[in-house]
């Protein structure tokens, strides 16, 4: 133990060991990795959930889903993605349970396909107009665009989670899309 | 504004400068990576800034997540605390393994998850490496039986690999012969990665204390 050149803080291993020695039961390795995606979990569950209220709930569950199926993930380092989809699928479990998603017989009916005018015009950025005209997008698109853009799932993937036709789905990003591309060069 | 962004403003709109093509026809030309190359769009002017325009509108969205993570408020310990708790108490205790000499008065056992520790501990602090995933193979519920032990590990930067590892293996050897009555038949030791550890002359920290806590407890 004296001869030991190097003294290392678990916070700096990847997470491929973080992930390896959770899974064998390590809850310190655990701890780390709780703290270096909590952030990314709890953001990323905001924008699904479109809310602040349910995003402790949420990210408390994935942490112990995860903890739980950590043995199962064959490749530790891919523990930050398999992370995202655990919170995406949660969020969503909550919008479903409370049922708050768009009625799909509304999609084609209601949404305007322009935003008010002027709603980035105060953004100090091109990130930052995007970010805010995400948030005045209806929640579908808003969510639907997360998942896609964000968690990279497939139109088929969102549609099942989301229990919506794959084509609304691709309806609903089609709008995010034109919106968000409107805004963006309103923001110029 | 310029004359290139009327144009690809005009162009969400109508479609007209997209020479026939929609902006969701050339989301999906995205998606497929652009393959195979279509000279319908590749030679529209309209299309060229409306695909510009889309990449640049990803790339945001992309990273919209990691911005918002960036200026989370950090959260109080409590609450995360609150969660490490209970997972803790749902360890993970894997298979018993039995220590001799077995009598029919007592029997004395240690947990997969107690020896997984052990060589966390005995391989973080032979030096210049971390331990990653470990795994027993073979009936460590049955004395005499011959394990193989297989572990992951990172190297730190500027080690030797070879002495690194070799040094681990004896590290972990002897602690495994001193605290259980496993049959070792080989460690192996993948190392997966070199890793960029800050040279420190601090006492060693969390990894090896928790490690240790995990062996003195269990064992």
């Amino acid at each position: 133990m004296s001869a030991a050149p190097y003294r290392f803080s678990l916070e700096d291993a990847d997470d491929r060991i973080l992930a390896g020695r959770a899974a064998d039961g390590d809850t310190r390795a655990f701890e780390v990795l709780a703290r270096r995606y909590g952030p990314l979990l709890r953001a990323y569950a905001r924008r699904i959930l479109g809310s602040n209220d349910e995003v402790d709930d949420v990210v408390q569950e994935t942490l112990i889903t995860a903890w739980r199926d950590l043995p199962s993930l064959n490749d530790g380092s891919v523990v930050k993605s398999w992370l995202m989809r655990i919170v995406s699928h949660k969020s969503i479990d909550r919008i479903r349970a409370r049922k708050d998603h768009l009625d799909v017989d509304d999609v084609d009916a209601a949404q305007p396909d322009r935003l008010s005018p002027h709603a980035v015009s105060e953004a100090t950025s091109l990130h930052e107009a995007v970010s805010q005209a995400l948030t005045t997008l209806p929640l579908d698109q808003q969510r639907c665009w997360v998942l896609r853009e964000v968690g990279e799932h497939s139109y088929d993937e969102i549609a099942e989670q989301m229990g919506i036709p794959a084509s609304t789905v691709r309806g609903l990003l089609s709008r995010a899309r034109r919106n968000l591309m409107t805004e963006m060069e309103a923001w110029r | 504004m310029t004359d290139l962004d009327n144009d690809a403003h005009d162009a969400r709109d109508e479609n007209d400068d997209l020479d026939g093509h929609t902006i969701d026809e050339l989301s999906d030309y995205l998606d497929r990576g652009r393959t195979p190359l279509d000279p319908s769009i590749e030679g529209s002017p309209g299309c060229r800034i409306a695909l510009s325009s889309l990449e640049r509108l990803r790339q945001i969205s992309k990273s919209l997540v990691e911005v918002d993570a960036a200026a989370e408020a950090p959260r109080n310990d409590d609450w995360l605390g609150g969660i490490l708790e209970s997972i803790g108490r749902e360890a993970r205790a894997g298979r018993d393994i039995p220590l001799l000499p077995p009598s029919p008065r007592a029997t004395l056992s240690v947990t997969e998850g107690a020896v997984r520790g052990l060589i966390r501990a005995a391989g973080d602090r032979s030096g210049g490496l971390i331990i990653g995933r470990c795994r027993l193979d073979g009936d460590v519920t049955a004395p005499g039986t011959p394990i193989t032990v297989s572990i992951d590990a990172s190297v730190f930067w500027g080690e030797r690999i070879v002495e690194t590892v070799d040094r681990a293996r004896e590290a972990i050897y002897s602690a495994l012969l001193k605290h259980t009555e496993l049959t070792i038949a080989s460690i192996d030791i993948t190392v997966h990665d070199v890793y960029f550890a800050q040279v420190s002359d601090q006492e060693p920290d969390d990894a090896g204390d928790g490690s240790a806590s995990n062996e003195g407890g269990a064992l």
